[in-house]
């Protein structure tokens, strides 16, 4: 993005608004001249991350930007979820139920997230059926989560509460999981700011 | 000492790695006791990673703030010394071959060393010193270990060797470890605690009674200082002597001067409450601290150097070269804006920007709150650009109105009954006029507001709710003291602040 373009910009319509002063009301002023930050850099090298991600999906993950592993270890969890295009359909999901700030401010989650070809296995009638009742969907959203960063050695023969009050269950060693013995990981490992998120292929249900 | 120089000897591997390793340990402790004479910030790694910082992306160095907190810079720190390791025993394995050009890669890594060394913002020749004195003293210990080692894999010097490696860790030991004491010796630490903040001749007034509501788990109103968010780019604290501290204000001004830490402490300094937030804060986040701070009126000072016509921003320069671009209106229209040298009843601690710092009500810090401030240039915007307006954030950065959701917390199980609902909210320098929440997206009701000494604090809110079984989602939001409503609209930290009405979902069972 040209900053000094953009900055010239937001000069001006923050002096014509008067910014520095109080309640000088409309903030959209500003935002609406906002770009993003530039992501151009490639994969950091020398990661702090303890361990590294592994699966066969993991390797669709762009390799850079805000959808990449590092850009998603930078925000939040629903924040990093919504750069990633595979996981669109879970996003719309917890935009839906109104989950992404409690998702965003838990301090320490492991996530499930099912991705878009585990949702399209659902049949379309049932799954818009799901979106439209709050309730439903909530319940189905935070049985994907559990608490706690539960790192993958955590996941060889599990069992966790999950926030919707389900148990759900995890068997598997080394790069290869099953959980509930219905889904596979297919990316399990990746960092957010708050959560690990471990990418499946199947949507889990309540039981 | 058995001598066999068999051209054809060879360390093995693992010997050459370990050789490398040691002697990168070597070079790293001696540079780093040299540095603690000369000047804890040339250590080579301090030096590097400095220099890393500042080159380091925008969103790569937000995620380490975000991600780590205030471990980013230690993060930092290890990453920096494992890749270190990984190199030096690469150049012991190449040593095992070709001795010179191992020697001569470590002189080269000496040399980026000493070159980031050098071209910190606040270095002087000398800085170089430590890491040529390290590196020397590493190609030294590199040359000697793989002679030995050499004779090692014959069986017939394996003592040498040992000893050898021994002294090795001995002296890298001796080195980071003694160069930390010194430096540790050599901190400010004392000499704040030697320092008497005068009484301020415009004392606070006391918080008014209830500014707490104290609802356990509720943010206090008043932040620790121990327990204050830090936000900056500094890796090592700057250690900045009071006897020694000047500031100095210039630019376009009709009498620049400076004015020396006791010097500012003869004046009448005045004591304020006000919240500062960190522009990375998210919907919902944690970098918000509300403190009571002394100092003296920034826009008096700048009044007695006389600010030319043209001039719109003071641009502050904290002693490790980072800057901070802030509007001089916002300086100079009355607001609580200070040069502070106290915080919560005591000398600024060391990370909040000892001896001395700014402090502007409701502007975020990257645009206002400059640490180990030393340097205030009245100026330009068009002329001067501050460190992270150099990377895209906005110029302009007053603070958002913002309700936060501290109770209850973010996926909470709760048991039927009455819950209390309660966080904090800013608006600084507008201040909080109304609180509103709403459960299930019903109608909004009005919080409970405690009270607030002034409109440059954040203010508590409460409100008791009827939990009925079920999963449920709190919203909250903020009107200012304009009756300006918070803004609904989502938006990221990145380029001028969060926006957006938190909410967050609990289970009643």
């Amino acid at each position: 993005m040209n900053a000094r373009i953009i900055g010239t910009a937001a000069l001006t319509a923050g002096l014509a608004f008067g910014l520095v002063g109080c309640g000088s009301g409309d903030d959209k002023t500003s935002n609406a001249v906002a770009g993003k930050a530039s992501s151009a850099a490639s994969s950091m090298s020398g990661s702090p991350a303890a361990s590294q991600p592994f699966g066969p999906a993991c390797s669709s993950v762009p390799s850079s930007g805000k959808g990449s592993f590092a850009g998603m270890a930078e925000d939040p969890v629903a924040t990093a979820a919504s750069n990633n295009p595979a996981l669109s359909t879970l996003v719309t999901a917890v935009k839906k139920a109104g989950l992404v700030d409690t998702l965003n401010s838990a301090p320490a989650l492991t996530v499930f997230a099912p991705t878009n070809d585990a949702f399209a296995k659902i049949p379309k009638k049932t799954l818009d059926a799901v979106l439209a009742d709050k309730k439903k969907l909530t319940d189905i959203l935070t049985y994907h989560v559990v608490p706690g960063k539960q790192a993958p050695a955590a996941l060889d023969n599990g069992s966790f509460k999950s926030l919707q009050g389900g148990t759900v269950t995890t068997m598997g060693s080394g790069t290869s999981y099953k959980v509930n013995d219905t889904a596979n990981v297919v990316c399990g490992n990746v960092q957010t700011r708050n959560a690990t998120v471990y990418i499946i292929d199947t949507v889990l249900m309540p039981k | 000492m058995t001598v066999m120089r068999d051209e054809g000897t060879r360390p093995g591997p693992l010997i050459a790695a370990l050789s490398g390793v040691l002697a990168g340990a070597v070079a790293l402790g001696v540079a780093e006791l040299a540095a603690a004479l000369v000047r804890p910030q040339a250590a080579p790694l301090i030096a590097v990673g400095g220099a890393g910082i500042d080159r380091t992306p925008e969103w790569l160095k937000d995620f380490a703030i975000r991600t780590f907190g205030t471990h980013d810079k230690q993060v930092l720190l290890g990453g920096l010394l494992a890749g270190a390791i990984v190199l030096a025993a690469l150049l012991g394995l190449l040593g095992r071959f070709r001795r010179v050009p191992a020697a001569a890669g470590l002189a080269l890594f000496g040399l980026v060393g000493a070159i980031a060394a050098l071209t910190r913002p606040d270095a002087g020749p000398a800085d170089a010193l430590p890491t040529v004195i390290g590196t020397v003293a590493g190609i030294a210990a590199l040359l000697l270990l793989l002679r030995h080692g050499a004779e090692e894999s014959d069986g017939t010097g394996r003592r040498a060797f040992l000893a050898t490696a021994g002294g090795a860790v001995a002296v890298a030991a001796v080195g980071g470890i003694g160069g930390r004491l010194l430096a540790g010796r050599k901190s400010v630490g004392r000499l704040r605690a030697d320092v008497r903040l005068p009484a301020p001749a415009k004392p606070a007034p006391p918080l008014p009674a209830g500014a707490d509501l104290r609802v356990p788990g509720l943010t206090p109103f008043t932040t620790a200082n121990s327990g204050f968010y830090r936000v900056d780019t500094a890796l090592v604290l700057p250690q900045v002597d009071p006897a020694a501290w000047t500031l100095r204000v210039h630019g376009l001004v009709d009498r620049p001067f400076e004015i020396t830490f006791d010097e500012l402490l003869r004046r009448p300094l005045e004591e304020h409450d006000i919240t500062l937030t960190c522009v990375s804060n998210e919907v919902g986040g944690p970098y918000a601290g509300e403190a009571r701070w002394l100092g003296f009126p920034l826009a008096a000072l700048l009044r007695e150097a006389g600010v030319r016509a043209g001039a719109d921003q003071v641009f502050s320069r904290s002693t490790d070269g980072f800057t901070v671009s802030t509007p001089i209106e916002a300086v100079l229209d009355g607001r609580a804006a200070l040069l502070a040298v106290g915080m919560n009843g005591e000398p600024l601690p060391v990370a909040h920007g000892f001896p001395a710092r700014l402090v502007v009500p409701g502007l975020y810090g990257y645009v206002s709150a400059t640490k180990w401030v030393t340097d205030l240039k009245i100026s330009r915007f068009a002329d001067d650009r501050a460190y992270w307006t150099k990377r895209d954030w906005a110029d302009h950065a007053p603070i958002k109105t913002m309700a936060r959701i501290d109770l209850p917390r973010a996926f909470a199980e709760l048991k039927p009954g009455r819950v209390p609902v309660a966080g904090v909210a800013w608006a600084q320098h507008c201040g909080i006029s109304a609180v509103q929440v709403r459960i299930d997206g019903g109608a909004w009701r009005d919080a409970k507001l405690a009270p607030v000494p002034n409109t440059d604090t954040w203010r508590q809110w409460f409100l008791e709710w009827d939990a009925a079984p079920g999963s449920h989602r709190i919203e909250a939001r903020a009107v200012d003291g304009t009756g300006a409503l918070q803004v609904e609209k989502r938006a990221d930290p990145f380029p001028d602040g969060a926006s957006g009405w938190q909410s967050t979902v609990v289970t009643v069972r």
